[in-house]
C-alpha cells in the first residue's frame, strides 16, 4: 500500500478514534460516580446530531441571512445544552429513582429508553425515518500536504475533541469540584460525610458526559454529511466497548480505548485480506479476545473489587 | 454531667431496614468536651444508629436534635454542614487520591482559604507522617497512616461533634493507643465526641460516658466507672 492511502487511513482512524473517544467518556464517567452502565448513551450521541440539525433548519429559516460562523457556534452550543439538559433529566428522573433497586433494572431502563429516544426522532422529526443530509458548518478549505489531503473542518473537529477532553482533565483533577467527583465515584458516602452533594454530583456528571456525546454526535454528522435516527446504535456499542477494553471508570482508559477501537476498524479495512465490510466484526472480535485476555481493561480502575 | 452543653440529643428513635425495626427507641445525650462511648457486641444496632444520625440512613421515627435543629430526614451532605463531622469504620479513604486531598475533601465545606491551610497544618502537626507523605496516594500507605489519614479528614471540618467508628479495628495495639491520645486531645479542645467501640475495655478506659446497646435498645448507661462495675454490660457482650 501507498504512504498517500495509509495517510489518509490513519487521518479517518483518528477522526473515529476521538468520535469514540468522546462517547467512551461518558460510559466511563456514568460508571465510576454510580457504578451502572447507561445503554441510552449511544441514543444520546444521536439526539445531540439531531438538536444539532433542528437548531440549523430553524436558525435557516428565521434568519437565512446569519453569517455561517454563528451559526455553527449557536447549533453547537444549542446542541449540548439541549443534551446536557437530557442527561439532567435522565438521571434525575430514571437514574436516581432506580438507585435502590437492582442493577438489572437500571440496565433495562435505560436500553428501552434508548428505544424511545430512537423512536421519538424517528416517528417526531420531520421525514425522521430517512437519513438527514447534515449542514457544512465548517469551512470547505483543504490542503494538499505531500499528496495527503487535509480537511481544515477535520482538523477543527479533532481540536474541538482535544479541547473538550483536556477540558474535562481540568475539571476533574484541577478543580474542587472535580475533586467531590473524584471521591464520590471512590466512595459516594464517604464523600456525602464530608459534605458533598451526591445529587448534585451526579446530575453535573449526567450533564458532563451526555454533553460530550452530543458533541461526537455533532462530529459524526459533519464528518459524514448525514446522520439518521439509529446512528446511535452502533457508537453506542462501539463507545461502550471502547470503555471496557480501556477500563471502566477510568477517563484516560476510556479515551485510548477510543483510539484502539478505530485502530482496529482501519486494520480491519485495510490490511486484512477480506472485505472492509467486516471491518466491525473483525474490530468487535479483537474486543472480545481483549477481554478474555485482561478482564479488567487496559487502565484497571477497582479490579479488587471485581475479584 | 447536667451541666454540660448538649450538642446532639436523640430522641425515641426507630430506625428500619425493611420492615423490621433495628433500632427501637432510643434515647441518647451527646455532650460538649466529653467522649461518649457506644457500647454493644455485633449486631446490636450501633452502625445502624450512627447511620440514622448521619442521615445516611433516614430513621423511621423519632428525633435527632443537633444544636438545637432537627437533623433527622436531612441528606448526610446537609448533616455535615451542621458541624458533625465522621471517621467512618474501615477508615474509608480516598484511596486514588493524594493524602493532602483526602485532607482537603474533609474541608470541602469551607470556602476560606486561609483557614483550611490553617487546619491542614494543625492536623500535619498532630501527624507529622502526614506532612512526608503528602504527595502520596492514600491507598498504597500502610493501615496505621490511612487510619491517620482517616482522622485528619474528620479534623479538617472543624466538627463540633465528631463520630468515631470503631477507630482500633485493624490496628495494633501501639497504634490503637496514639489515635486514643489523640481522640482524647480533640475532645479537650471541647469538641464532642461520640466513640463506638466493640472494645469495652478501651473505650471505658477513654470515655467519660457511655451507652450499652442491645438488639437496638439502650440496656445500660453511666459514667464510665458505673459502667465497668454494671451487670448489664457483662450480659449485653456475654449473653
Amino acid at each position: 500500500m501507498d504512504g498517500v492511502l495509509l495517510a489518509q487511513f490513519i487521518m479517518n482512524g483518528l477522526m473515529l478514534g476521538m468520535m469514540y473517544a468522546l462517547v467512551a467518556v461518558g460510559f466511563t464517567l456514568f460508571f465510576g460516580v454510580l457504578d451502572i452502565i447507561v445503554f441510552s448513551h449511544g441514543d444520546t450521541v444521536m439526539v445531540g446530531a439531531f438538536a444539532g440539525l433542528g437548531t440549523y433548519v430553524w436558525l435557516q429559516s428565521v434568519y437565512p441571512d446569519i453569517d455561517t460562523v454563528w451559526v455553527c457556534l449557536w447549533v453547537v452550543l444549542a446542541s449540548l445544552l439541549a443534551v446536557c439538559l437530557l442527561g439532567v433529566v435522565l438521571a434525575r428522573g430514571l437514574i436516581m429513582r432506580l438507585r435502590s433497586s437492582p442493577p438489572l433494572n437500571t440496565l433495562l431502563a435505560t436500553m428501552m429508553l434508548g428505544t424511545v429516544l430512537r423512536e421519538a426522532i424517528r416517528l417526531f422529526y420531520p421525514d425522521g425515518s430517512n437519513p438527514q443530509p447534515f449542514p457544512k458548518l465548517l469551512p470547505d478549505t483543504s490542503w494538499v500536504l505531500g499528496g495527503v489531503t487535509v480537511r481544515l473542518d477535520s482538523v477543527l473537529l479533532f481540536v474541538g475533541g482535544l479541547l473538550l477532553i483536556g477540558g474535562i482533565h481540568l475539571l476533574i483533577n484541577k478543580t474542587k469540584l472535580g475533586m467531590a467527583v473524584r471521591a464520590v465515584a471512590q466512595d459516594s458516602e464517604a464523600a456525602q460525610l464530608m459534605g458533598v452533594n451526591f445529587s448534585f454530583i451526579v446530575l453535573l456528571t449526567f450533564a458532563l458526559g451526555s454533553g460530550v456525546a452530543a458533541f461526537a454526535g455533532l462530529m459524526n454528522g459533519i464528518y459524514y454529511n448525514e446522520i439518521n435516527f439509529s446512528m446511535g446504535v452502533l457508537l453506542g456499542a462501539i463507545g461502550f466497548s471502547a470503555a471496557v477494553i480501556g477500563g471502566l471508570g477510568n477517563i484516560y482508559g476510556a479515551i485510548i480505548g477510543g483510539f484502539v477501537f478505530a485502530f482496529l476498524q482501519t486494520i480491519g479495512a485495510v490490511a486484512l485480506p477480506f472485505s472492509s465490510a467486516y471491518k466491525d466484526v473483525f474490530a468487535f472480535a479483537v474486543v472480545i479476545v481483549l477481554m478474555a485476555i485482561r478482564p479488567t481493561g487496559f487502565l484497571a480502575e477497582r479490579s479488587s473489587q471485581r475479584v | 454531667m447536667a451541666v454540660a452543653f448538649s450538642p446532639l440529643r436523640i430522641e425515641n428513635l426507630y430506625v428500619a431496614y425493611g420492615k423490621a425495626d433495628v433500632i427501637c427507641g432510643v434515647n441518647m445525650e451527646i455532650c460538649a468536651g466529653r467522649i461518649t462511648g457506644l457500647l454493644g457486641s455485633n449486631g446490636a444496632g450501633k452502625t445502624t444508629l450512627l447511620r440514622a444520625v448521619l442521615g445516611l440512613t433516614p430513621p423511621r421515627k423519632g428525633s435527632v436534635v443537633f444544636n438545637g435543629m432537627e437533623i433527622s430526614g436531612l441528606p448526610p451532605h446537609k448533616i455535615a454542614a451542621r458541624g458533625i463531622s465522621c471517621i467512618p469504620e474501615g477508615r474509608r479513604i480516598f484511596s486514588k487520591m493524594t493524602v493532602e486531598e483526602n485532607l482537603l475533601m474533609g474541608a470541602y465545606m469551607e470556602k476560606d482559604r486561609d483557614k483550611i491551610r490553617q487546619r491542614l497544618e494543625r492536623v500535619y502537626r498532630i501527624f507529622p507522617r502526614l506532612l512526608e507523605r503528602r504527595e502520596q496516594f492514600a491507598g498504597t500507605m500502610s493501615g496505621g497512616e490511612q487510619a491517620m489519614v482517616s482522622i485528619g479528614r474528620g479534623l479538617m471540618n472543624e466538627p463540633k461533634l465528631l463520630v468515631i467508628d470503631e477507630p482500633s479495628l485493624g490496628l495494633s495495639p501501639a497504634l490503637v493507643n496514639d489515635n486514643f491520645r489523640v481522640i482524647r486531645q480533640i475532645c479537650e479542645d471541647g469538641i464532642a465526641v461520640f466513640l463506638v467501640e466493640q472494645n469495652v475495655r478501651q473505650t471505658l478506659a477513654i470515655a467519660h460516658y457511655g451507652y450499652v446497646l442491645a438488639q437496638g435498645r439502650v440496656v445500660a448507661e453511666g459514667t464510665a466507672e458505673e459502667l465497668k462495675q454494671s451487670e448489664e454490660v457483662k450480659k449485653a457482650y456475654f449473653g
